[in-house]
């Protein structure tokens, strides 16, 4: 039955065409399209004006979200285009077509990202018939250019090597049909001479003149010969040069490849100087600046650090410990370098607390949302430790239970691994080790002061890296403990609000249809009385004519006329 | 009263023109020097000085750097048609009642455009510009290119047509056939491309079509690849030779 009503919308005309009728032509009409009236052509009269306006809007009603044009009516009506056109837009004018339909005309020339704007749009797209889109390339009579006012048209560049994905987004990505996207009006290249100068450092290869993208190997008696790695392998060397003279640098994997140690002075120094890049290049001696500020940008809390050094203090009171929050820092770095999973925790994935963790990611984010806006964009991490310091002590004192006891599981594997000092097996895949094999193997060739220095670090700062691991990890359980916990609590809380309210409205529903049977009982008694009122009117009604007719009878009937009309009387009274 | 009607009435005699709204031409160039092929086509506005025509063709040739012989060419070509439009000028045709099937069947760069619809002819207000804006932005048609091809292809057509009702005023004129009934004259007589008003109109038909006609005057437009443009053109190559 309902469906029924759904499919009868009435149709939407605006109010100041309330005086169209279906079976007129209103004096509007005869105005506005003059022609039709005034006898001028045998192919324009009242009669084909009517046809004409009633066929498009009956087409347009077939289909009142869509926008109807003037191209699908034409086709089916017989008359001078103009005049036809003429009609059309009368109509539409007025509202009685197309009365509030959004076009979707902008939307075909976003390269398929944008969707049509009105909800009719995609059945007029599937609707025109003969219609055939292929796009090639940018559209036609469109220039790609390098700047917005040069007229330099773009070569397919190569990124520059150091602006990373993140910060070059929409600059040096390559877009769709290998087409590289002109920048924005407001983009200035601010570190532009920096990577000519980055440039200029690409090393040639001594013996086979090709640059040497990844690790070289510099001679070391002489400075300035160096050989590519494959050249060297090959065993082609000048004369008088010997494999154990050159010393492997890495000079490709230099920028890639961040220790501990350079992260950690990276963001002491960010938060002394905060932006002054050429300060914390120095500080962060073996990265340039450009490697700073991208690797900054990479780690997922970076983008804080870009502002000033003011920040300090709202990370010392989350953590309460400086210290402890740049090895959270650097555990999450460890971990993205691992396996790139936005899950810091993945390693107490299978602790039974974290069972509601996916679905109450939803619930703490929901919660940070109601504060300012600026939360939004600090890292995970941030918005963890905030939720910590935000839930009671009742929860974060069971969550941190919990997280000892997963560790404890833990802590056994972990310490075997790390227990052999001089076996470079391989381990987790982490960069850490990867870079310790490095240095290993440098360490192999010939010693110089960095692959030395870090081998020496390596082994020393082993069993630490374990214990700050741990730690790190207990505070990283202890607040998603916390907010795991936080969050069943509002679930709860919601459930028995739901409950409730349901409750109220069965209530609400009960006595409304209490209160109706009773007003139909009180009916029903009103029509019983009623009833028998009329019964007793009747009867006495009945006796009324009964005596009337005795006393004729009394009185003697006198002519058979009458007799007559007695006897009709008395058979109707039967 | 019918005085301001757009509409010339029937049987009347007018000056010639193009029956739209602007009287302008349409010119369509396609000269070949050397090698190098330079086709156009565009309204002219026939009551331009003359002079305009050769600053017009230089300042063509020297926007898409075509070599200079080319101006010589272009202007001549237009001053042709120019010409003969004009010679069109002073004589009369008839306007009457006249509702005439105009066909498209055009290519521009990669659009294709076939399309049929009737065209009164003796609408003086009709604008085939308008019809061309209206017609890409229905069928959203993004090459700019495209509208003003279709409004000069319409064109072509009625003053074609004009021309032909010019050729049979005269005719009549010579014959002196003496009265004719009804507005139908200049239908019957000149030529079997205007539609037959009566039974269209008339009341005993309805103005909506039959469906399965339809598809007959639907527009249809056609994205072509590069290749299919490339053989198109071969082959229209081939056709002129």
């Amino acid at each position: 039955m309902e469906k029924i009503f759904q499919d009868l919308e009435p149709y939407s005309v605006p109010s100041y065409s309330n005086w169209f009728s279906w079976s007129n032509i209103h004096e509007v009409e005869r105005f506005s399209l003059r022609e039709f009236f005034d006898g001028s052509s045998i192919t324009r009269s009242p009669r084909i004006y009517k046809e004409y306006r009633d066929f498009i809007i009956s087409k347009y009603r077939e289909d009142p979200s869509r926008k109807l044009t003037f191209t699908e009516v034409r086709k089916s009506l017989v008359g001078d285009i103009s005049i036809l056109h003429k009609v059309f837009t009368f109509l539409e004018k007025w509202g009685l077509i197309n009365f509030d339909v959004k076009s979707d005309k902008e939307a075909d020339n976003c390269n398929g990202n944008c969707k049509p704007i009105s909800v009719g749009g995609e059945e007029e797209e599937e609707g025109w018939r003969g219609r055939v889109k292929v796009e090639e390339g940018a559209p036609y009579g469109v220039r790609v250019v390098a700047a917005p006012n040069s007229m330099k048209p773009v070569a397919t560049l190569p990124p520059p090597p150091s602006v990373r994905a993140d910060g070059g987004r929409g600059v040096g990505e390559v877009g769709e049909n290998g087409f590289k996207w002109p920048p924005l009006a407001s983009y200035s290249d601010v570190f532009g001479d920096s990577v000519q100068q980055e440039k200029k450092k690409v090393l040639a290869c001594g013996s086979c003149k090709e640059n040497c993208d990844s690790a070289h190997y510099e001679y070391t008696k002489e400075g300035s010969f160096i050989l590519c790695e494959k050249c060297f392998k090959s065993g082609d060397y000048e004369k008088n040069k010997l494999a154990d003279d050159f010393k492997l640098i890495n000079s490709g994997n230099q920028s890639d490849v961040w220790t501990e140690a350079e992260t950690l002075l990276l963001l002491e120094s960010v938060l002394k100087h905060g932006d002054d890049w050429d300060l914390v290049a120095q500080d962060v001696q073996t990265k340039s600046k450009l490697d700073c500020i991208s690797k900054l940008m990479e780690l997922p809390f970076g983008d804080l650090m870009f502002g000033s050094a003011n920040r300090k203090s709202k990370f010392l009171d989350v953590t309460g410990d400086e210290s402890n929050f740049k090895q959270a820092q650097l555990h999450f770095n460890e971990s993205q370098e691992c396996a790139k999973v936005e899950d810091p925790s993945h390693g107490l994935k299978d602790e039974g607390q974290q069972n509601g963790y996916a679905d109450t990611q939803g619930q703490p984010l929901k919660r940070i949302r109601t504060e300012p806006t600026s939360n939004t964009s600090y890292s995970l991490m941030n918005q963890v430790a905030r939720i910590s310091t935000a839930v009671g002590p009742h929860v974060t004192a069971s969550a941190a239970e919990a997280a000892v006891t997963a560790l404890c599981y833990e802590n056994q594997c972990s310490r075997e691994i790390f227990d052999e000092d001089d076996n470079y097996v391989d381990l987790k895949a982490s960069a850490e080790n990867i870079e310790q094999k490095r240095a290993a193997q440098g360490n192999l060739l010939d010693g110089d002061e960095g692959p030395k220095q870090s081998e020496i670090q390596g082994p020393s700062s082993h069993k630490d890296t374990i214990q700050i691991n741990l730690r790190m990890r207990a505070a990283t359980a202890t607040a998603l403990g916390a907010a795991a916990a936080h969050a069943k609590c509002l679930a709860d809380q919601e459930e028995r609000e739901m409950e409730h309210l349901m409750a109220t409205m069965i209530e609400a529903q009960l006595k409304k249809l209490k209160r109706k049977m009773k007003y139909f009982d009180d009916l029903e008694l009103i029509m019983e009385k009623e009833n028998a009122h009329i019964e007793e009117l009747e009867e006495s009604l009945v006796a009324d004519r009964l005596n009337v007719l005795q006393r004729i009878f009394d009185n003697g009937i006198s002519r058979w006329r009458d007799h007559a009309s007695v006897k009709s009387q008395t058979g109707s009274v039967q | 009263m019918k005085s301001h009607s757009a509409w010339g009435t029937s049987k009347s005699l007018v000056k010639f023109r193009i029956p739209t709204s602007d009287n302008l031409v349409p010119i369509r160039l396609d000269i070949e020097i050397d090698g190098q092929r330079f086709r156009d086509a565009f309204t002219w506005n026939p009551s331009d000085p003359d002079s305009e025509v050769v600053v017009f063709a230089k300042r063509t040739v020297k926007d898409l750097k075509l070599p200079p012989a080319f101006v010589t060419q272009i202007a001549q070509s237009i001053q042709t048609q120019l010409t003969e439009f004009r010679s069109y000028e002073g004589q009369d045709m008839y306007t009457g009642e006249r509702v005439v099937p105009i066909k498209l069947d055009l290519r521009v760069n990669h659009t294709l455009i076939k399309d049929h619809f009737l065209w009164e002819l003796n609408n003086f207000e009709s604008d085939p510009e308008e019809f061309a804006r209206n017609f890409c932005k229905d069928m959203g048609i993004e090459d700019p290119e495209v509208g003003p091809a279709i409004a000069i292809a319409i064109r072509e057509q009625l003053y074609e047509i004009a021309v032909q009702s010019v050729t049979s005023a005269k005719e009549s004129r010579i014959s002196k056939k003496g009265r004719r009934a009804g507005e139908f004259y200049s239908a019957s007589k000149t030529g079997g491309n205007a539609v037959d008003l009566v039974k269209l109109f008339g009341n005993k038909s309805s103005v909506i079509r039959k469906r399965k006609e339809w598809d007959v005057y639907e527009p249809i437009v056609d994205l072509l690849s590069n290749e299919e443009v490339d053989a198109l053109e071969a082959k229209e190559e081939r056709n002129i030779r």
